[in-house]
């Protein structure tokens, strides 16, 4: 019995020494099947923001043809895209990657996805960018605990290289154009923001504020209207504020409609289409004419009934309601497409919390 | 045995593993248990004991050591930076870790970072697996891990000097001073280490950026026999350390980290008639410092400062009969960057029961019933018994309930804080199977463990994470640990294995909960001649998953590190070793956590001196 177990014992020390020159039994990574064509021009970009300090965001690609291509940016250029990506933007031929927690703006080619240059000097904490003249308009956080240090910068698109920065109060989100101006609204970074920044492009200099109510997320403008959805600050902020819907008249900031929210609802996102405008509460989409701009009491439609679990990213664009699910923060996430009606169109699967929808060609 | 041996002690025998040679690792010879008087300590589950010895050739963070030395999984966000465990297939926060039989875990994540733990200030460390909630407390779920000073008597007066020094700029050094007479005995110890840590990244053309760090370490450990019935201890420790945290990508914010914790204990041991007790009285405290940019003077932070006093009267029925009865009573004391000052007090009050039944069979029972209401009273449990079947062969077979009590950040985090939560509860069962032969050991051990109310951060519907009574999991496996030495003439050979093999499941999604590998695999080998030592470790750890969803393209690598390391005793007394390291010998290009690579190879050296 003794002898047993100590032969027993060698053999297993026997194996384990073999095993130490052996090296470790790598899974094949699955190979991300790309589009045949080899490029990407018509169909929608689905950005994957991964996992904040994993750099493993990504790019997938819904093709018009209906295939879904994930992890496009590495599998054309053989290198991560980074750590959270915020958000994206298109101009002329190239599509820009803003790319928060890695700090830099990845600029690549529009149709083929190709690796064309990095913009990482004078960026810190981006996280949208809008264009105009060739020249590219990011917001960006600077250090998020110094509220003194936000600004927006200026890149010129031909040397991929920031030219100045235009210093706005804390904060700085989204980013929109409208005739010679862009619109800033300051959702607050770490704190919690309440007005809109307008920056004039001829002087590249702040020319007024708007004021609205906390925490400005979604932003549209339409026909001289800029349409502001503030989400009102949440009750776990310990200092729980009404959300409200602004509606400004741009030619006169007096003139302004508010629709006040009930206490402890707190809507995000604003989309347009077709005279509607569009956003979320508790997950479920609303609708609102803008003439009429009264607030509805029942979503038009609800999208956890089809397995939405956290909506993270929302877009209306061409009849269609695009929703992104992040799930549990820590699986891959699900696009999920409506009409306008609210009927599912189509669902797939994507990558870590996707966030946003982009529109090549569409 | 003189010399390093093997790099685990797995330790057989009812007990007298306290009182293992102080030189080298070996398996315990078993002990008479009727010539044995019990002692107030755990019979009926698996104890490892690591001495200094072995420590000296292992690297100073406590996440090294037990890697190679251990069933227990890390997860480390690149080397030297946030290091949490997973033992037996639980969450980081369920592993307690003592300070002296003092939990030091923090009190605002229920976590250790195990590289914010020098050995180099301990001279014995414990790794006991499996839960032991009613002798440790809260935490002691998946298993505990004891770093112990320990003193001799009638020593004189010793010095203790090692230094080492590798590639990237990377040093320790370590002294320890120690005094002692037929009464007394005081140590005192310094350590300090540091790297630049900037290591290329294997198979790319990257660097770790902004990955050094430095930390001191000074403990002091003092004894004295008061006289024929009174022993005082006293014993402090001091931790000073800071870490800049590697970027994930080159062009990042830089962010660096800080820890101070104090730690300081007295402990009185008296022994009158049948009767011995124990009183500990301990503060400890530990503050964190993140600073979300390196360039600027902002930092969040947290501070806790504890009060710990445990008061344990042991009474000897017989010297076959054992019936201990103890009280703690903790008080916490923290505030922080988003947490409101806020104290709190736990007690709980033990008893225990051991019966050596006759030469071959030991039972014990315990309770302790906490009696703090915030929590809901829970009474935790174990019971066990040990039995010598052959003069080669025991069987040893425990349950257990226990539990961990929520933490600062999951109870009083602002805005998201629940003071509502449940403590999680344990619920467990373990058979081990020890085989010891002369030149040989080997245990075996299967577990089941059944987890609820785990405390998890968890989105809400508008994407908030807030902390949360969650899952049910189911934890079960097997875990072996071998030891072997042999001798030629003068040729020594040990060798050491261990090997977990670990399923843990999330009971609502019937999946492995991320981060928990299903196989992990250590071994190690000497040989010594004479004067040369040369040693071998390797580690093995399966791939882990993840996402919680398993999608392959997520998954973590499987990979294998192995060190070759060898060392020469000089000096007419054996006093001076000098030795060479190769560390990831075989240059594996890995990653514990995705997306932050380790080292590939690497060299050290290092000098011991005894005077």
């Amino acid at each position: 019995m003794k002898k047993y177990f100590y032969k027993l014992a060698s053999l297993l020390m026997l194996v384990l020494i073999t095993m130490t020159s052996c090296t470790s039994d790598d899974r094949d990574d699955p190979i991300s099947v790309q589009p045949p064509s080899g490029d990407y021009t018509d169909g929608i970009f689905i950005l994957n923001e991964g996992g904040f300090g994993y750099s493993n965001a990504s790019v997938s690609f819904f093709e018009n043809t209906g295939e879904v291509y994930n992890s496009i940016y590495s599998e054309v250029n053989g290198m991560g895209l980074g750590d959270t990506a915020q958000s994206m933007g298109f101009y002329g031929e190239n599509a820009y990657l803003v790319v928060n927690n890695s700090a830099t703006i990845e600029v690549v080619n529009r149709y083929t996805f190709e690796f064309i240059a990095t913009v990482s000097d004078m960026i810190i904490n981006p996280r949208y960018i809008e264009f105009s003249d060739n020249k590219g308009y990011i917001t960006n956080w600077g250090d998020p605990n110094d509220v003194n240090d936000d600004y927006v910068a200026v890149l010129n698109l031909d040397t991929n290289l920031i030219e100045a920065t235009i210093p706005v109060a804390e904060g700085p989100e989204k980013i929109l154009l409208d005739n010679g101006k862009l619109y800033v609204t300051h959702k607050g970074g770490y704190g919690y923001g309440n007005t809109i920044s307008v920056i004039d492009l001829a002087s590249q200099s702040v020319l007024n504020t708007i004021t609205v109510a906390d925490v400005p997320d979604g932003i549209v403008i339409d026909n001289g209207f800029l349409y502001v959805m503030c989400s009102g600050k949440a009750s776990w902020t310990g200092d729980e504020t009404l959300a409200k819907l602004f509606k400004i008249n741009l030619s006169n900031t007096n003139e302004t409609i508010v629709l006040n929210f009930s206490a402890e609802q707190h809507p995000s996102y604003l989309e347009f289409e077709n005279g509607m405008l569009y956003y979320t509460l508790d997950n479920e989409v609303y609708t609102i004419d803008h003439n009429n701009f009264q607030l509805s009491e029942t979503p038009s439609f609800s999208p956890p009934a089809d397995g939405v679990e956290i909506l993270y990213g929302f877009e209306v664009h061409e009849g269609a309601i695009y929703i992104a699910d992040a799930k549990d923060y820590t699986s891959n996430g699900e696009a999920f497409i409506y009409n306008l009606n609210g009927d599912l169109q189509n669902q797939f699967s994507v990558q870590i919390i996707p966030n946003a929808f982009y529109f090549n060609n569409l | 045995m003189r010399y390093f041996v093997c790099t685990i002690l797995f330790c057989i025998g009812f007990s007298s593993m306290l009182h293992s040679q102080t030189d080298s690792i070996t398996a315990l010879r078993e002990v008479r248990l009727i010539a044995y008087r019990l002692k107030d300590s755990t019979y009926t589950r698996n104890v490892t004991i690591v001495k200094d010895s072995v420590l000296k050739q292992n690297q100073a963070s406590l996440t090294n050591f037990l890697n190679f030395n251990s069933t227990v999984y890390f997860k480390e966000n690149g080397l030297g930076m946030v290091s949490s465990p997973s033992f037996r297939g639980t969450t980081a926060s369920q592993t307690s870790v003592l300070w002296n039989g003092i939990n030091i875990n923090s009190q605002t994540t229920g976590q250790t970072d195990f590289n914010t733990i020098n050995t180099r200030g301990y001279n014995k460390i414990e790794i006991k697996p499996g839960g032991s909630s009613v002798a440790d407390g809260s935490g002691a779920i998946g298993g505990s891990i004891n770093l112990v000073n320990e003193l001799g008597f009638n020593k004189g007066f010793h010095n203790e000097l090692f230094a080492n020094y590798g590639e990237f700029n990377t040093y320790g050094i370590d002294y320890q001073t120690n005094y002692s007479s037929e009464k007394f005995s005081v140590l005192l110890g310094i350590a300090r280490n540091a790297s630049d840590n900037d290591y290329p990244y294997p198979e790319t053309d990257r660097i770790n950026i902004n990955g050094q760090y430095h930390n001191t370490n000074i403990s002091l450990a003092a004894t004295s026999k008061l006289n024929l019935n009174n022993t005082l201890k006293v014993f402090a420790n001091v931790y000073d350390g800071r870490r800049n945290f590697s970027v994930p990508t080159p062009n990042a914010l830089k962010t660096k980290y800080t820890d101070f914790n104090t730690r300081s204990l007295v402990e009185w041991e008296s022994h009158f008639s049948k009767f011995k007790s124990n009183l500990k009285i301990a503060t400890t405290t530990e503050e964190y410092r993140y600073f979300g940019n390196i360039d600027n003077d902002f930092y969040t932070y947290g501070k806790v400062t504890s009060f710990i006093s445990k008061y344990g009267l042991d009474f000897a029925l017989s010297n076959k009969i054992l019936l201990t009865a103890g009280i703690n009573y903790t008080h916490n004391d923290g505030q922080g960057s988003n947490i409101a000052s806020e104290t709190r007090n736990l007690s709980a009050a033990l008893i225990s029961f051991k019966h050596v039944l006759s030469e071959t069979f030991l039972y014990e029972l315990g309770l302790r019933q906490e009696t703090n209401e915030q929590y809901g009273n829970p009474l935790l449990y174990s019971a066990g018994f040990s039995t010598k079947l052959t003069d080669f062969y025991q069987l040893k077979v425990n349950t257990s309930k226990n539990f961990r009590i929520p933490t600062y950040n999951d109870l009083y985090w602002q805005g998201v804080g629940n003071p509502d939560l449940k403590p999680e509860e344990s619920y467990q069962g373990e058979i081990s199977n020890n085989f010891n032969f002369k030149n040989l050991s080997i245990s075996l051990t299967g577990y089941y463990n059944y987890v609820e109310n785990l405390l998890r951060w968890v989105p809400d519907s508008s994407g908030i994470f807030r902390p949360e009574n969650t899952n049910k999991v189911e934890i079960y496996g097997l875990e072996s640990v071998v030891t072997a030495q042999k001798s030629f003439g003068n040729h020594k050979f040990t060798g050491s294995a261990t090997f977990a093999y670990t399923v843990s499941e999330n009971k609502e999604t019937g999946k492995q909960l991320i981060y928990v590998p299903f196989y992990k695999f250590t071994a190690s080998f000497g040989y010594n001649y004479k004067r040369i030592s040369a040693y071998y470790q390797y580690l093995n750890n399966d791939e882990v998953f993840t996402t919680t969803d398993h999608a392959t393209e997520h998954i973590l690598d499987s990979y294998m590190v192995a060190n070759l390391g060898a060392e020469y005793t000089l000096g007419k007394n054996r006093d001076y070793k000098i030795g060479a390291q190769i560390l990831n010998f075989w240059n594996e290009s890995y990653e514990s956590v995705l997306n932050r690579p380790m080292p590939g190879r690497n060299f050290n050296f290092y000098l011991h001196l005894k005077f």
